[in-house]
């Protein structure tokens, strides 16, 4: 094998090195419809709603529709999609949630008016997927719940009318509405603190997720909602994308050791 | 639904209750005062969101009534009283809300101006139609309806809750909200066709008349059995108040026995359990304002007599059903009874003193 054979060898090896970092991600994102939920190292960039680092991360959009439930005007909803970003340390889940809203209701100081709201839904434990509308008594689902008049909840269900307030909450929420869009993220920790709760696990795993929003200014509430189906949380593993590079450096040098030697045998041979 | 067989009649109570609270308001005997109202605001709804609240309210007829013109905001059941039939959430405003006054103008800037509400604020409020009516000089007419949650058999607010937030007590079907269940989504408020469950924006949950139960269980002044205070605070007593299912109370009675209690809109068929004795027209006056005493009582504005009734029967029908002309048959035949000099049970029950108008204590166990 000539010098620049080698150097060949050597440049394709990178690539494929660099391809293996890079591509996966970007390739799962276009062929699945789940939500990434990529490791990032910190939060620079990532504080708020609207903050710059968000641009950096896949976008998952996701349809939605009424939810069908057994109450008035179920079917008189108004949010069709939503557009999530999630983003993990070794810490805590951070999930962006995105829609197109005109209205920006954040009162519910009268009779008749309604707060905007936006939920996630995730089993509370275990990996079989519950009934997508509230769970079951037997297979119950943690809701994140947030309401533009300034709460934000954990809450646990098991069907429709049981969603039930944990105690002491570890989720919090900020919100941004800017040029007609809510934008509204969710943090907590990846370990929850107490019992029938979500555990977001630190190795990559899927998890079952759906969203659901609720329009104020449409008297959207309770079973009147905009909602998705379940969808996958694809929770990426923690290493830094440099071991991976890495260990990809030292596959290549083994292949390309094994050519070289294997050359060096056929030269010998050939002598 | 259960059923409690009686001498005459049997009494449905819902199902898993196991007896029946119930009130009688006698309209005849109503002066307005509002005493009621003040007696309930200051017990229960005088702060932290309940300000625009009147669990008991009390309001002229015929007029729009609180919150404005509810009898038309739908609610209750279907005519099988099978499937609820939703209704609207009042307007706020609707309900009446304090005025805004020129204080700034005058305390501030130095205005002449007498104090007085701003342009367009005073054009609602709670009693805004007070003792207006209906009817033509001289004999025009209006009585006022007092109001509180009538504790359905078949409450369309329980129904529309989908948390089960409301529910009736088993004891005495008292329907309550439970403050810890209730999230406020408001389906009670838009589901009850009287509008007695609302909406606290402070707590952000649905709040309604409790029937002052700790007051029926001995909780209150005293620690004494007592009435809800809206019905023992009253001047003129007008109510009534023990066990629908108390086949020796006056309240079986009147309600089972003679059917001369009838209750408001018994078409949202929700089945109340308050219920009234209905009103007839003061005595009429001629244009000079002579007093008659004949009957049938009204006049024309000559001095007349006719035929019609001062308060018509068809407005009276209108709120309590067709049940409604029965009732007022048999009073007046009873009354007339008295008249000649007979004896009447009814009449005696419905002029009956203080101490046998509350009954709260039959069922407790000994």
């Amino acid at each position: 094998m000539k010098r620049n054979e080698l150097l060949l060898v050597g440049v394709l090896a990178t690539l494929i090195a660099g391809a293996a970092v890079l591509l996966p991600p970007i390739a799962e994102a276009q062929t699945e419809s789940g939500v990434p939920v990529e490791y990032v190292d910190n939060t620079n960039g990532l504080e708020t709603p609207t903050g710059s680092g968000w641009e950096e991360i896949q976008t998952a959009t996701l349809p939605l529709s009424s939810a069908g439930a057994d109450v008035p005007s179920a079917n008189d909803v108004t949010v069709e999609q939503i557009q999530v970003k999630a983003v993990r340390t070794n810490s805590q889940i951070r999930i962006r949630m995105s829609w197109t809203d005109p209205t920006r209701d954040m009162s519910e100081s009268s009779v008749r008016e309604f707060d905007d709201n936006v939920a996630i839904q995730l089993p509370a434990d275990g990996e079989e997927e519950p009934p997508i509308a509230m769970g079951s008594p037997e297979n119950p689902v943690n809701i994140w719940y947030w309401s533009g008049s300034g709460n934000s909840e954990e809450l646990l269900a098991g069907g429709p009318g049981t969603t039930t307030p944990v105690n002491e909450s570890t989720l919090r929420t900020e919100q941004a509405y800017e040029n007609g869009r809510w934008h509204v993220m969710f943090t907590r920790p990846l370990d929850p603190r107490g019992d029938a709760r979500t555990t977001i696990p630190r190795e990559a795993t899927d998890l079952n997720i759906a969203f659901a929003v609720w329009n104020g200014s449409n008297m959207e509430v309770a079973g009147q909602k905009s909602a998705s189906q379940w969808h996958r949380l694809a929770v990426s593993s923690g290493p830094p994308p440099y071991e991976r590079f890495l260990w990809v450096v030292a596959g290549v040098m083994i292949v390309v050791t094994t050519l070289l030697t294997i050359e060096g045998i056929r030269r010998t041979g050939g002598e | 639904m259960s059923s409690h067989s009686s001498r005459n009649e049997t009494v449905d109570l819902a199902d898993g209750v196991d007896h029946q609270v119930a009130m009688v308001m006698d309209l005849n005997k109503c002066i307005g005062c509002q005493t009621c109202t003040i007696a309930c605001k200051t017990n229960w709804t005088d702060s932290g969101g309940r300000e625009y609240m009147y669990w008991n309210n009390v309001e002229t007829k015929p007029g729009a009534g609180y919150p404005k013109d509810w009898e038309e905001l739908g609610g209750g059941w279907d005519d099988e009283g099978e499937e609820r039939t939703p209704g609207e959430l009042p307007e706020q405003d609707d309900y009446g809300a304090p005025w805004d006054f020129n204080h700034e103008q005058i305390m501030y800037e130095g205005s002449d101006e007498p104090l007085r509400p701003m342009d367009d604020a005073a054009d609602w409020a709670p009693n805004w139609d007070e003792d207006e009516g209906a009817g033509e000089y001289p004999n025009s007419y209006y009585f006022y309806l007092p109001r509180i949650c009538n504790h359905c058999t078949h409450p369309s607010c329980v129904e529309a809750c989908p948390r089960s937030a409301l529910y009736k007590r088993e004891e005495d079907g008292i329907v309550l909200v439970d403050q810890d269940r209730c999230r406020g989504y408001r389906y009670c408020v838009e589901g009850c066709p009287y509008k007695k469950v609302y909406y606290n924006a402070m707590k952000k949950k649905s709040e309604k008349c409790i029937f002052c139960y700790p007051r029926i269980e001995g909780e209150g002044p005293e620690g004494e059995v007592r009435g809800p205070a809206c019905a023992e605070d009253c001047p003129p007593q007008l109510r009534m108040v023990g066990y629908l299912d108390d086949e020796d109370g006056p309240i079986h009675k009147l309600v089972n026995e003679y059917e001369v209690a009838v209750r408001l809109h018994p078409e949202f068929r929700t089945e109340p359990n308050v219920y009234y004795i209905p009103p007839f027209a003061p005595p009429t006056h001629t244009q000079a304002g002579e007093s008659t005493d004949e009957e049938p009582p009204t006049h024309t504005q000559a001095g007349e007599s006719t035929d019609e009734e001062r308060i018509p029967r068809e407005y009276l029908e209108e709120l309590f059903g067709p049940q409604v002309h029965d009732a007022l048959d048999t009073i007046n035949r009873e009354r007339e009874r008295v008249r000649r000099g007979g004896e009447s049970e009814l009449m005696e029950l419905l002029n009956s003193d203080r101490s046998e108008k509350y009954r709260l204590e039959v069922f407790n166990e000994a």
